[in-house]
């Protein structure tokens, strides 16, 4: 246990902080319309293909904080979109979207293991985009996510009423004329956005924890969009700072801890919502 | 909504009174002992050599651990942060994980530059020095192989260097630091000739490595690395790669492979049963094995092992 100076705590853990309460709430979010539409896996299916890309910047002989790397690796990603889309749109067909989610996570998850196997340090390497780095996120990295976060809830908002119609009830939007696919593909690459740039400091477990297990919680709290979306970023907050307190104080890997933090918190929460029905 | 207000609170109040208690600046005390941190364990135990007790030393990489990959953990920020001298390997061994750390830790005294900084690679004759640079080559360092603390004769130039600098940060214990040096010296002279000499039989004897991690040790012995199961540095064994160690080992009749705790046993244990090789548990890392926990200790298992191999082979 390391004993607690708060200056150097401060010091220390600030802009992870930073990153763990300002970042979450669009992927909050994007995880209530992601539960909503049952393709839970998706945030994995897309960061592992973005990890993909990053690979493929990695073999071309980028860095990976090259700017290059990011762009390939969004590229790539933007693929991915594009058949989430098209996958969904097809109504009558007899294969679940999930499958095609699931098949793409562990095609791509293969294709990192190969690709990564061709490069130096590759398992290593692959841990790290797993775990992710966010104990030594900058003021920069967390100031620009922050910005392309804000314009892109700014997106969301704007055109809140097609995606929430899209996500809650398809039907009804194939019937009402929308372009459901372009609007479905649209919501993909904004989502695919969201994810590389926040898997790049945060790593793919912790993406994944905070774009559900907050949104799970909110849906078992709360009915609304926004009174969710208020349960849901503050679950975020909570598991933030329970998780870096315990990283520090035990001196655990930091990523790590926020996700188990916020598993922690999703027990409670389960608990709580069966009691509050009984 | 009651619970939500209740979170509200719950998350908000530690936010509250942690930046009102952080925001009274304080100044740490003078250190009466200097607070070194090491990369590695092996600079850690030198540290421990030359310091004695006028200084406290941390490693930050575990010895079990590839020295060329460290998790972060807050624990190595706040280390760094307090330090009084940080010793790294130099050489780009810590490229992938001490440049961000040392950002976080926000201190002058190790800054590069700064007489609390010791690169012990400075003043050590490299090898493995590329011509050309290219990641498609593997995990290559520019600055040449980083795994040198495994030549005694490079160990004398660090002490020697870490004398130095512990005396230009606390010039009180000067004395002290070239005293140990001294001792450390002669030490050092009376096992260097011990592993000389043990070592002798052998000379020219071929050898297998994991890594490129024991180059400095094959040249101060004499001893000639045939292969290594990576194909090229930090890069994962491929069948066709082991397939080729094989042949080479058994038509030049090399017989032993070198393998670190961290590495891969199994492929040396697959290679060694085609070739009757044995795979010895090296380690570069005191206390990476047991009773091996100050330098001269590390190095008499390593020689005995290496030796006793050898000559069961011959």
């Amino acid at each position: 246990m390391i004993p607690v100076d708060l200056q150097v705590v401060w010091q220390v853990m600030k802009w992870p902080l930073a990153a763990c309460l300002l970042l979450p709430p669009l992927l909050v979010y994007l995880g209530l319309h992601v539960v909503k539409r049952e393709v839970i896996f998706v945030d994995l299916a897309l960061a592992q293909v973005a990890t993909l890309g990053t690979c493929v910047a990695l073999l071309m002989g980028y860095d990976f904080h090259d700017r290059i790397s990011f762009w390939i690796s969004l590229g790539v990603t933007f693929g991915a979109a594009a058949l989430f889309s098209w996958s969904r749109s097809s109504q009558k067909r007899p294969v679940p979207q999930e499958a095609i989610i699931g098949i793409t996570f562990v095609v791509a998850a293969a294709g990192v293991i190969l690709m990564l196997s061709r490069v130096a340090g590759g398992k290593e390497e692959l841990e790290h985009l797993l775990t992710g780095d966010i104990l030594n996120v900058t003021a920069l990295e967390v100031m620009q996510r922050a910005g392309v976060f804000v314009l892109l809830a700014l997106f969301f908002a704007t055109f809140h009423k097609r995606f929430a119609l899209i996500s809650s009830n398809p039907d009804e939007a194939f019937a009402g004329g929308m372009r459901v696919r372009l609007w479905d593909f649209l919501f993909y690459a904004a989502f695919a956005i969201v994810v590389v740039s926040f898997v790049r400091v945060a790593g793919v477990l912790l993406t994944f924890a905070y774009l559900i297990v907050p949104a799970v919680c909110a849906v078992m709290l709360a009915q609304r969009w926004m009174s969710r979306l208020t349960v849901g970023w503050v679950i975020a907050a909570a598991a933030s700072l329970l998780g870096l307190t315990a990283s520090y104080q035990m001196d655990l890997p930091t990523g790590a801890a926020i996700v188990c933090a916020s598993g922690l918190l999703l027990i409670l929460v389960s608990m709580y919502a069966s009691l509050r029905k009984a | 909504m009651k619970i939500i207000s209740f979170l509200h609170l719950s998350v908000l109040a530690p936010i509250a009174a942690w930046s009102l208690a952080t925001s009274a600046s304080r100044v740490p005390p003078p250190a009466a002992v200097i607070h070194v941190v090491a990369t590695t364990p092996d600079l850690a135990a030198l540290a421990r050599e030359i310091g004695g007790d006028a200084v406290e030393v941390k490693a930050l990489a575990k010895a079990t651990e590839d020295p060329h990959f460290v998790d972060a953990k807050p624990s190595h920020i706040v280390t760094l942060n307090r330090a009084d001298v940080l010793i790294e390997g130099g050489a780009d061994l810590e490229i992938g994980w001490l440049p961000p750390l040392l950002e976080s830790a926000r201190n002058d005294r190790i800054a590069t530059g700064a007489p609390g900084r010791i690169v012990a690679s400075q003043g050590i004759r490299m090898l493995d020095v590329p011509s050309t640079l290219d990641r498609a080559r593997g995990d290559v360092h520019a600055l040449g192989n980083p795994h040198f603390l495994i030549d005694p004769i490079n160990v004398r130039t660090i002490a020697a260097t870490i004398a130095e600098h512990f005396a230009l940060v606390n010039p009180k214990s000067a004395d002290l630091f070239r005293a140990n040096l001294k001792k450390f010296d002669a030490t050092l002279d009376v096992h260097l000739a011990t592993w000389l000499k043990q070592m002798a039989p052998f000379k020219g004897a071929k050898i297998v490595t994991y890594h490129k991690d024991f180059v400095y040790l094959a040249e101060r012995f004499n001893l000639e690395v045939v292969e290594t199961l990576e194909a090229k540095p930090g890069i994962a064994p491929s069948p066709a790669h082991l397939a080729q160690v094989i042949s080479t080992m058994k038509a030049q009749n090399a017989r032993v492979i070198l393998v670190q705790p961290y590495q891969n046993r199994k492929t040396a244990e697959t290679v060694a049963r085609q070739t009757d090789a044995t795979v010895l548990d090296m380690a570069q890392q005191p206390g990476a094995i047991d009773g091996t926990g100050t330098y001269f200790q590390l190095m008499d298992y390593i020689v005995t092992l290496l030796s006793t191999a050898l000559q069961e082979k011959k």
